[in-house]
């Protein structure tokens, strides 16, 4: 197979593209669901592919488990320089493996931490707490969703922009934003190209939640005027940005979209159009990608199917 | 939220002061540590009331004045003033909160505080700037 092995390792680097065009031309609920199974059927070709790699690296090294058959010549020719990859495989996989396993852990831990700091508040679906520190986000927990609001956000909007705050928090809870967003975090952890499709995934449901909220209240400006005014409230709370950025970061770019029209909810641009053929083009490349990643892992399992001694 | 009985074994933190500070204020005036364990039902040592009504009082959940050989507790907050310190203890302790919270708004770089301006001030349709 030569270095085709290894495709799937790569081969996220060909999704940002996609990304990029998915987040500004697709409606976002399309571009959420298209980025997280692209997102999640690479990361696990690649971590699939980086198991095999490690197998067939280490099979003939002394001492260890594996079937022996896995040790024979053939085998080991499906992957070039595999004692040198077989053994780089091993701390690749444990990384992901430990940075997939702290991901999980650290959300379990937020959520629940957050559940019990609400312990002893009436089991409304919103909970707004007395503090001077503007922030509102949406506690997933199952039948527990709660909305978390502090007084010092609600007393900087209007009523109309309040609805859209919480019809905004409240469409996250209903569309499980949440699963969509640790899918990415886990796949940008097995494949660290994968990086761009969890900020824009991020993008995409914040999005999706803004156009939610706008049908819900039904005034695009409405939502808009309570993202800039939250924003410009909360800007003196210290968030972790990147700054110097010449892009516009995501509020205002939101905001522009909800002053703007409405996203068609066309699945996808015509071809005749030069954002429709790049979003084409994109998206045949992303699929190829993937279908060779898939192709490389399920070719590496049945060649140690058939090398395993029954 | 009725659950806390089932799990009494392991109660947390959380549950423990919120138990406590509904209790003092259930009371008419400030009340002793030992009417507050009285009124939990017993459920609590007597030195455990204490170190909840203590971490409250670091929280500023209560106050306390001295009343002969102990101390008289009041409590100076309730249950949404606990529960939005707690909360942004979590949040504090959280460096990447975004990665697991989807918060309402995420920070503002250096440009977009004024672009943010000239989006919501102008006509809302002059699309993107």
């Amino acid at each position: 197979m030569g270095v085709f092995v290894f495709l799937p390792l790569v081969l996220p680097l060909t999704a940002w593209p996609i990304a990029r065009l998915a987040e500004q031309h697709l409606h976002p609920r399309t571009a959420t669901r298209l980025l997280t199974a692209v997102a999640a059927v690479m990361a696990l070709c690649s971590t699939v592919c980086l198991g095999l790699v490690m197998v067939v690296g280490t099979a003939q090294l002394p001492g260890n488990p594996l079937p022996d058959g896995w040790s024979d010549p053939e085998v080991r020719a499906a992957v070039p320089f595999d004692e040198v990859v077989g053994k780089a495989a091993i701390p690749a996989l444990c990384a992901v493996v430990a940075a997939c396993g702290r991901t999980l852990w650290r959300h379990g831990r937020v959520r629940r931490r957050a559940h019990r700091a609400l312990a002893g508040l009436p089991a409304t679906g919103v909970a707004v707490l007395p503090d001077e520190v503007p922030y509102a986000y949406a506690l997933p927990g199952g039948r527990r969703d709660r909305v978390v609001v502090t007084t010092a956000l609600l007393e900087g909007l209007e009523p109309a922009e309040r609805r859209a705050l919480f019809a905004h928090e409240r469409a996250h809870l209903t569309a499980r934003h949440h699963r969509f967003l640790l899918t990415v975090q886990l796949a940008a952890r097995a494949n660290p190209f994968l990086r761009p499709l969890r900020t824009a995934v991020s993008y995409t449901t914040e999005r999706w939640a803004d156009e939610e909220a706008a049908r819900a209240v039904g005034s695009r400006r409405a939502v808009a005027c309570a993202i800039g005014k939250a924003a410009l409230v909360s800007r003196g709370t210290p968030v972790a940005t990147l700054a110097g950025f010449a892009a516009p970061g995501p509020v205002p770019r939101r905001v522009a979209a909800l002053l703007g029209p409405a996203p068609s909810a066309r699945r996808w641009p015509s071809l005749f159009t030069s954002v429709g053929l790049a979003a084409w083009c994109a998206a045949a490349g992303t699929a190829v990608s993937a279908m060779s990643s898939a192709n490389s892992a399920v070719t590496m399992v049945l060649i140690l199917r058939a090398a395993t001694p029954l | 939220m009725t659950d806390h009985r089932q799990r009494s074994g392991r109660r947390g933190q959380g549950e423990l002061e919120g138990l406590v500070l509904s209790a003092l204020r259930e009371a008419d005036g400030p009340a002793t540590a030992g009417w507050v364990q009285e009124r939990l039902g017993g459920d609590l040592a007597y030195t455990t009331v204490i170190t909840i009504l203590t971490r409250l009082l670091a929280k500023g959940a209560v106050t306390r004045e001295r009343a002969g050989r102990s101390f008289a507790w009041t409590s100076a907050s309730d249950q949404a003033g606990l529960a939005a310190h707690r909360m942004r203890k979590v949040l504090d302790g959280e460096s990447d909160r975004e990665a697991v919270l989807a918060s309402f708004v995420t920070g503002l770089g250096p440009d977009d505080e004024r672009l943010l301006r000239e989006l919501l001030d102008g006509s809302g349709s002059e699309g993107e700037a």
